[in-house]
C-alpha cells in the first residue's frame, strides 16, 4: 500500500510538470523565471515551502526536544528576514530585472558593478554553498522511506531525485512554483493533522495538560537555556541574527524576479507574518517543545530526537496516516530542493555558460544548458552528500548559511547604495568567502580560533561589509550611466508602474 | 528601502522595525526567558516574545505599506 501510494503521489507531481512543459512558452525567461508572471498567492507558497524543507519535520522539532524553546529565535529572525526581502530589496530587484531583461540576481549584480570577474566569483561561491544542500534532501527522504516501507534508503533517495529532475527539467520555474502549492498543502495537512490527532489521542488534557506535565517533571524544557543549558543569551541572539540574514538565501532572492507586478510586494509580507510567523512555524514548535517531550520523554540522542515526530506518529496513529505523513515529508524536501536546483541551473546557464563562455548564445541554447545542468547538479550534489554524510548537518548551519550571506553586502549595496563600487564588491566578497573557508578549515582542539568561536556568519559577514564599504569609499563611484540605470530609472518605473 | 528614507513616515517605519530588533535582543539578554511562565497554559515565553515581535512588524507594515509607501 505504501509503495503504491508513493508511486501515485509521484505520478501526480510528474503530471503537473508535464502539463507545465506543454503550456510553457519555451523561452529562457519563461523557463528560468516563469515568464515573470507569478502572483502573490503562488509566490507565497513558492517561497514558504522553498524555505521549509524536511528540516521543519526532523531537525527543528528535534532541536527543540533536546534543547528547549531557545532555538525558535531562528524562526523569528527568518520571518523578519523574508519579509525584509520583499519590503526593502524586492521591488528594486524586480524592477531593474524587468526593465533590463536580467534573468538571474548574479547577472543583476555583474551589470550593476560592470564586472565579469564578480559574476564568476558570485556564481562559484553560491553554487559551492547551495549544491550540497540540494543533495541532502533526497537522502533525508530515503531514511523516512526506509522506515515506512522497509525498502533500502537509496531507493527513496532515487525516487526523490527523479521527481526533482522531472519537475525542474520539464516545468521550469513556473511549475516549480505551482507544484510547491500542491506539495505545501500536503505538508501542512500532514504536519497539522498529525499534531491535532496525536494531541487528542495521546494527551487527554490537551496542550495545557502536556505543558503542566512538563512543568512538573522537566521544567527546564519550557524555558531558556533549555535542559542542557545550551541556549545562552549570546547563542539565542546569534541565532536570531542568523535568521535575519535569510533575505540573502539565493534560492529565495531569485523568487522576487518572478513577480507579476509590484502589487505583490505590497501584499506578500502580510502572508508571511500571518500564515508563516503566526501559524505555520508554530506547528513544528509545538510538536518539538511541548507535544513530543510529553508523549515520548527520555530521548537523549540527536538521531532519535530528529525522528521523534515520525516515531510518535508511527506509534500512535494508523499506518495509512503514516504513509500520508511521509508524503508530506517528501513534499517538503522536494519543494525546497526543486527551487534550489532551479536556481543553480539558472546560475550555471545564464551566469557561467552565457556570461563567460558563450555571450552570443540564443534563448534555446541557454535553456538547453539550464536543463543539462539540472542533471549534472543533482548527480554532483548527491555524490557530495553521500561522500560527506556525517558532516552534512553541520554543513547546512555552519557552511551554507554563512556562505549565502557572503553576497549580501554586494546585493544590498548594489541595489540601495549608489556609492557602492565594483572594487568594493569584489574585495568584500573575496574577503568574506576566504575568511569563512579559512575559519572553518583551521581548528584547534575542535574550536575555530579564526572565527573567534562565534557563529561563522557573524565575523565573516562583518569583515565582508566593512571591506565593501571602505573600499567603495576609497574608489571612484560607478559611472553616471549605471547610476541612472540602476537607481533613477528604477525609481521612476516603480512610481509610475500601474499594477496589472 | 531608498524610498523609505526619503520621507518622514518611512523613517519612522524603519526606526520602529529597528527598535523592535533591538528590543528583541534586549529581552533575550534580560534573563526573562529563564522564567517558567506559561501563557494560556501552554505558550512559553520564547514563543510569546516572538509572537509579539511578529505582531509589531505586522502592525507597522500594515500602516506604512497601505497608507504611506510611495510605490503602493
Amino acid at each position: 500500500m505504501a509503495v503504491v501510494s508513493l508511486l501515485l503521489f509521484g505520478f501526480i507531481i510528474v503530471g503537473m510538470a508535464a502539463y507545465g512543459y506543454k503550456i510553457s512558452a519555451k523561452t529562457a525567461e519563461d523557463y528560468m523565471l516563469g515568464g515573470r508572471s507569478i502572483g502573490v498567492i503562488v509566490m507565497f507558497f513558492f517561497v514558504l515551502f522553498a524555505v521549509s524543507s524536511s528540516w521543519t519535520f526532523y531537525g527543528f522539532p528535534g532541536m527543540l526536544y533536546l534543547h528547549g524553546p531557545g532555538y525558535v529565535f531562528f524562526i523569528w529572525g527568518s520571518v523578519a528576514g523574508f519579509a525584509a526581502l520583499y519590503m526593502f530589496l524586492g521591488p528594486r530587484l524586480w524592477a531593474v530585472s524587468r526593465l533590463n531583461g536580467f534573468l538571474s540576481p548574479v547577472e543583476v549584480l555583474s551589470e550593476r558593478y560592470d564586472s565579469k570577474f564578480l559574476r564568476i566569483i558570485l556564481s562559484i561561491s553560491i553554487l559551492a554553498f547551495i549544491i550540497p544542500y540540494v543533495g541532502i534532501q533526497p537522502l533525508g527522504v530515503g531514511v523516512g522511506f526506509e522506515a515506512l516501507t522497509g525498502i533500502p534508503a537509496i531507493w527513496g533517495a532515487l525516487y526523490t531525485a527523479i521527481l526533482l529532475v522531472l519537475i525542474v527539467l520539464l516545468g521550469g520555474m513556473r511549475i516549480v512554483a505551482w507544484v510547491n502549492i500542491f506539495l505545501g498543502l500536503v505538508y501542512v495537512s500532514a504536519l497539522l493533522g498529525s499534531l491535532i490527532w496525536v494531541v487528542s489521542a495521546a494527551l487527554p488534557e490537551g496542550l495545557t495538560g502536556a505543558a503542566k506535565y512538563l512543568l512538573e517533571r522537566n521544567p527546564a524544557q519550557l524555558s531558556a537555556p533549555g535542559p542542557r543549558g545550551m541556549f545562552t543569551p549570546v547563542l539565542m541572539a546569534g541565532t536570531f541574527i542568523v535568521g535575519l540574514i535569510a533575505f540573502s538565501w539565493p534560492h529565495i532572492t531569485i523568487g522576487v524576479m518572478t513577480a507579476r507586478d509590484k502589487t505583490l510586494f505590497k501584499w506578500f509580507p502580510l502572508l508571511i507574518f500571518l500564515f508563516g510567523g503566526l501559524f505555520f512555524y508554530v506547528i513544528p514548535f509545538l510538536w518539538g517543545s511541548i507535544v513530543a517531550p510529553a508523549v515520548k520523554p527520555g530521548i537523549t540522542t540527536v538521531a532519535e530526537a530528529d525522528r521523534v515526530v515520525q516515531t510518535i506518529i508511527t506509534e500512535h496513529l494508523p499506518p495509512w496516516f503514516g504513509i500520508f505523513v511521509v508524503m508530506g515529508v517528501i513534499a517538503a524536501a522536494v519543494s525546497t530542493a526543486a527551487v534550489q536546483l532551479m536556481t543553480s541551473s539558472v546560475i550555471v546557464a545564464r551566469d557561467i555558460v552565457q556570461g563567460v563562455f558563450k555571450p552570443d548564445a540564443d534563448d534555446q541554447t541557454i535553456t538547453s544548458w539550464a536543463r543539462y545542468s539540472v542533471i549534472a547538479i543533482i548527480i554532483l550534489s548527491m555524490a557530495v552528500s553521500i561522500w560527506q554524510t556525517q558532516a552534512m548537518a553541520l554543513y547546512l548551519t555552519d557552511v551554507s548559511i554563512p556562505g549565502f550571506a557572503q553576497w549580501a553586502p554586494a546585493l544590498v549595496g548594489g541595489l540601495l547604495w549608489k556609492r557602492g563600487t565594483k572594487q568594493g564588491a569584489i574585495a568584500g566578497t573575496l574577503a568574506g568567502v576566504l575568511y569563512l573557508v579559512l575559519g572553518l578549515l583551521i581548528t584547534v582542539d575542535g574550536r575555530r580560533p579564526l572565527l573567534l568561536n562565534l557563529h561563522p556568519v557573524m565575523p565573516t559577514l562583518l569583515l565582508n561589509t566593512v571591506v565593501y564599504i571602505a573600499v567603495s569609499k576609497l574608489t571612484s563611484p560607478a559611472p553616471a550611466g549605471i547610476q541612472e540605470q540602476f537607481f533613477d530609472e528604477v525609481d521612476a518605473f516603480l512610481r509610475a508602474e500601474r499594477s496589472k | 528601502m531608498r524610498e523609505m528614507f526619503e520621507h518622514r513616515a518611512g523613517r519612522i517605519y524603519l526606526s520602529m522595525l529597528l527598535l523592535s530588533i533591538i528590543g528583541m535582543i534586549g529581552v533575550i539578554f534580560s534573563g526573562v526567558l529563564e522564567q517558567k511562565v506559561l501563557v494560556f497554559g501552554f505558550i512559553t515565553l520564547p514563543l510569546l516574545v516572538g509572537i509579539v515581535f511578529v505582531l509589531v512588524w505586522l502592525a507597522a507594515y500594515l500602516v506604512y505599506f497601505f497608507k504611506f509607501w510611495p510605490y503602493r
